[in-house]
């Protein structure tokens, strides 16, 4: 069977574009963070872990709050930028029903070298003191990894790496429920 | 036709998948292959280690300027017979990054080289020997940071049999004996 070489092209042209399609898409939501189809809306999968007060404490327990989970670790430069910002949201828009609870990626061994770091940067919010287990459970590989979180435990957006604050703000306000101002 | 469209539709989902595709995991430091030392039983000698980080990344230097960050530091297994000495690593270069402007870190970017010393006892036997360790190291691109690894290191170093020690000649009597 003879074939068109058109076709062909045609073919090899939209496979292209398929492809260009798929990597760009991929490095956008790298870029930007969001949250693909298939995780928005899923409910955050659910952990318990030891608070550097002692507690143990569910990410359920925040039901009815829109939860920012911050992963982070104290050997992670970008982290320390976001810090203290996450401290100045949630003075800002904890009234509103939002908490931010970070996570320390760190050795468990280190608890008091993340007490520590947290005192330093003047942290006033729930740091947890993470396990692999958990980190895999969101797929986290790099720091920071940020995810934003709904009243009703349901999956808004992801950040990886340090991003502007403005970006957090929009989706905090995503997952309060709030209007989000357009992007330009 | 018939083969073009089922591999279009494998196209179709490798693009889906790529939309969830996992961060970066690969290692961001390599080893570039090692000559082979030659070391003298008895005698010291550095094997040089040479480091290459992938462009676009940093990792700690091995006196990074917090108490919090994570210094790259090169172990070596130990070894009977084969004396592991100093590890030396170069300076690091004070540098800046976007997500801290005004802070400089104490970083190494590009090619970075370690050097081990190895002092073979008088007692081993000549031959090649194969030296094992990691190197840790933490690394991070301008947004964001990868946790720490180990990267398997080995090196192989050529022990040669000591020199003969020089033969004291018996110094002949210039008188002769009668």
């Amino acid at each position: 069977m003879k074939r068109d070489p058109w076709v062909l092209i045609v073919i090899a042209a939209i496979v292209a574009a398929m492809l260009y399609g798929g990597i760009y898409a991929a490095r956008k939501n790298r870029a930007t963070g969001s949250v693909s189809s298939k995780l928005r809306g899923q409910t955050a999968p659910d952990f318990e872990l030891k608070s550097l007060d002692g507690k143990n404490v569910k990410l359920s327990d925040f039901r009815g709050k829109a939860v920012l989970l911050n992963f982070w670790a104290t050997w992670c430069g970008p982290c320390k930028i976001e810090m203290p910002w996450f401290v100045e949201l949630q003075k800002e828009y904890g009234p509103e029903g939002f908490e931010v609870v970070g996570v320390a990626m760190d050795d468990p061994a280190d608890e008091e070298e993340i007490a520590k770091f947290a005192k330093d940067l003047g942290v006033n919010y729930t740091v947890l003191v993470g396990t692999d287990a958990v980190g895999d459970s969101y797929n986290v590989n790099v720091f920071p990894t940020t995810f934003f979180i709904d009243r009703d435990g349901k999956l808004v957006a992801r950040e990886f790496g340090l991003q502007s604050r403005s970006v957090f703000v929009d989706h905090i306000k995503e997952s309060l429920g709030q209007p989000v101002q357009a992007q330009k | 036709m018939n083969r073009i469209i089922p591999g279009m539709l494998l196209v179709l989902v490798a693009c889906a998948l790529t939309q969830e595709m996992p961060v970066l995991k690969a290692p961001v430091v390599s080893l570039a292959p090692v000559p082979i030392a030659s070391i003298p039983q008895g005698k010291s000698g550095t094997v040089p280690l040479s480091f290459r980080i992938v462009r676009g990344y940093h990792i700690n230097s091995n006196k990074p300027k917090s108490e919090f960050l994570i210094p790259t530091a090169l172990k070596v297994d130990a070894t009977t017979d084969i004396v592991i000495g100093r590890i030396t690593y170069p300076d690091g270069k004070d540098m800046s990054f976007a997500f801290s402007p005004d802070e400089k870190l104490n970083v190494y970017a590009g090619d970075f080289e370690v050097g081990v010393m190895v002092r073979p006892l008088r007692s081993v036997q000549a031959g090649k020997y194969m030296i094992r360790g990691n190197l840790k190291y933490q690394a991070c691109d301008n947004a964001q940071c990868y946790p720490p690894k180990q990267m398997p290191v080995s090196f192989e170093v050529r022990i040669s049999k000591a020199a003969a020690p020089a033969r004291k000649n018996p110094a002949q009597s210039p008188h002769a004996h009668k």
